[in-house]
């Protein structure tokens, strides 16, 4: 092996299996990332709108997946899918990325909501909007960047995750991370060092885009905030 | 003039808190009107009440003679100057004052039209393009105001708008707020704790303090005959002494002279009562026929430029301020030193007697 070469590259791709595996897993992390964004952005509403009882409480419980060790929730998914009967594949994958995203998206996503205040929905109101009107109209657009941010991170989370996605695998096409993993076992090869490179690209691009995206949109303070607010996560 | 605003016997409360108790107003169409007060007095929120972010606990709103208190505030034809200025960030300043526009289904044309007009009302025509971060403070605050002033609303409310402006910007707004109000001719309803922009701007101020509006008029009679101890003291510097009544129109000071001072209607001989003379109105050592006149002794003496503010204690652990203007007379420099004996008076008119 003298030389650069994009040999095991190709090989890679010419390898239809973890091709397969590839695409599983931009599909895991796109449905991940579109749904928790979805929850996430909506309990960040209602956790620093609502004047609600249970608000605090609810805060908290959302914190916890952050906190707790990997192996632990990966476990914890296995033992609920496995009791309500769930067959494990692709989905109960992304089932488990979902619910750990949300926390990561709420995270993000409540750090600009808490910087707008009210009084921007209010005057929304008070120009005649409803109360949905304001949140599309005025609330959406300004959460938009770290909407966004929030997003890319949860793509690159779920992507190169592997304890979560190795507990929650069926018999399935196998994420990548988890193919990886597997085919390590039966002695390194040149290709995955191409795959951790590939991988490395892919995760890195997101979360690229997640800090440039918040500044392309004109806020200096949201990229900054909505970073900081995920590393403090 | 017929009536803007009725607020009949309005209270609000917070759970236990009541921030708003029995207010009734009335605002008439074409008035600036004030609430004024310190904070937590509920000034703003009976603006809220107005502008249907909050529900009055008790009574009722009417505007323009319809009952109010339960439409949302999206169906009110009010619009209201938020603090914050509460720009919409993601659109440019035309965007913002078209808002309330668009939600009306105004015709396309007819959108351009107003917003370019309103943009000229506040001198913000050719900024019509600008992103809103890129506006200083007041111009800010004037985008606020276009937005609002734009939907022509039988209303307008302002939530202590210039709160966040330097003193010498304020000064320039207040003046340019009260032309705008007299060119469109809006019921303005204006928010702010800050006493000399309430006389400044105001055709009427109503007073509030603990959520009741303790006093309502214009705004010589809310300063020269103010109705309570509180208001005395929250609008401008007022001299409070505190005295017993003596007899018909006599007052004893607690330092144990009796002064001539006009008894409100129902003073009974006895009664604990302040007599309250505003600064301006003590003359020192240069008195008139009739004037009251009191001994004591200069505590201090401070140099304003205008004019000179000495406190004079009158030995009884009472002290009172009086303000010389520095007219030709006057030579301040080589008078009223600390410690010094002085005379001082007013004219027993100037003088009210607060129970």
């Amino acid at each position: 092996m003298d030389g650069l070469s994009l040999q095991w590259y190709q090989e890679f791709f010419n390898d239809s299996a973890l091709r397969d595996s590839l695409f599983a897993s931009l599909e895991i992390a796109t449905v991940t990332m579109i749904v928790g964004t979805i929850l996430g952005t909506m309990l960040a509403i209602g956790l620093v709108r609502s004047r609600a009882k249970w608000s605090p409480g609810a805060n908290i419980l959302m914190l916890v997946p952050l906190v707790v060790p990997e192996i632990v929730a990966g476990i914890s998914a296995l033992l609920i899918f496995s009791q309500v009967g769930l067959t494990l594949s692709i989905w109960t994958v992304v089932l488990a990325h979902i619910t750990f995203s949300i926390s990561y998206v709420t995270v993000v996503v409540r750090a600009r909501l808490a910087s707008m205040g009210t009084e921007t929905e209010e005057a929304a109101m008070d120009l005649g909007a409803t109360r949905w009107g304001s949140v599309r109209l005025v609330l959406l657009p300004g959460l938009w960047p770290a909407i966004v941010a929030a997003g890319l991170l949860t793509f690159a989370l779920s992507f190169d995750d592997f304890v979560l996605s190795f507990f929650t695998t069926g018999e399935d096409v196998q994420p990548l991370p988890v193919r990886i993993w597997s085919a390590i076992r039966f002695g390194p090869s040149p290709t995955i060092n191409a795959i951790g490179t590939l991988m490395m690209v892919v995760s890195i691009s997101a979360i690229g885009l997640a800090l440039l995206i918040p500044r392309l949109f004109g806020r200096r303070e949201s990229g900054v905030k909505v970073l900081t607010a995920a590393e403090g996560g | 003039m017929s009536e803007a605003i009725r607020l009949e016997d309005v209270s609000k409360s917070f759970g236990e808190y009541e921030a708003v108790k029995d207010v009734s107003l009335t605002i008439e169409k074409g008035e600036f009107f004030s609430l004024l007060g310190p904070s937590g007095c509920g000034k703003t929120t009976t603006l809220r009440m107005l502008a249907g972010f909050e529900i009055p606990t008790e009574g009722r709103i009417l505007l323009e003679g319809e009952p109010v208190e339960d439409v949302p505030p999206y169906e009110r034809n009010v619009n209201m100057v938020f603090q914050s200025y509460a720009l919409f960030e993601h659109l440019d300043v035309a965007d913002n004052v078209a808002f309330g526009l668009k939600r009306k289904k105004v015709a396309k044309d007819e959108i351009r039209k107003r917003v370019e007009e309103s943009l000229e009302l506040v001198s913000l025509a050719d900024r019509a393009k600008s992103h809103t971060n890129e506006l200083s403070g007041g111009e800010k605050q004037r985008v606020a105001l276009a937005r609002a002033l734009v939907n022509e609303p039988a209303v307008l409310l302002l939530d202590e708008p210039l709160g966040a402006l330097d003193l010498k910007l304020r000064r320039q707004m207040q003046v340019e707020l009260k032309q705008i109000q007299r060119e469109v001719g809006i019921t303005f309803v204006y928010v702010t704790h800050d006493q000399e922009e309430a006389l400044a701007m105001s055709d009427r101020i109503a007073v509030m303090s603990d959520g009741e509006v303790v006093q309502c008029g214009v705004p010589e009679e809310v300063y020269e005959h103010p109705a309570e101890a509180f208001v005395a003291g929250f609008i401008g510097v007022s001299n409070l002494m505190e005295g017993i009544v003596q007899g018909k129109d006599k007052v004893k000071l607690a330092s144990g002279q009796s002064v001539k001072a006009p008894l409100p209607e129902g003073c009974d001989k006895g009664e604990k009562v302040q007599l309250s003379v505003r600064p301006e109105k003590i003359t020192l050592d240069d008195f008139e026929r009739g004037m009251v006149t009191l001994e004591g002794t200069v505590a201090e003496r401070v140099y304003q430029g205008v004019n000179t503010q000495v406190t004079i204690s009158l030995g009884d652990g009472a002290s009172v301020v009086a303000l010389e203007q520095q007219t030709y007379r006057a030579s301040a420099d080589d008078r009223w030193e600390p410690g010094a004996k002085v005379k001082l008076g007013w004219h027993p008119d100037h003088c009210l007697v607060l129970r």
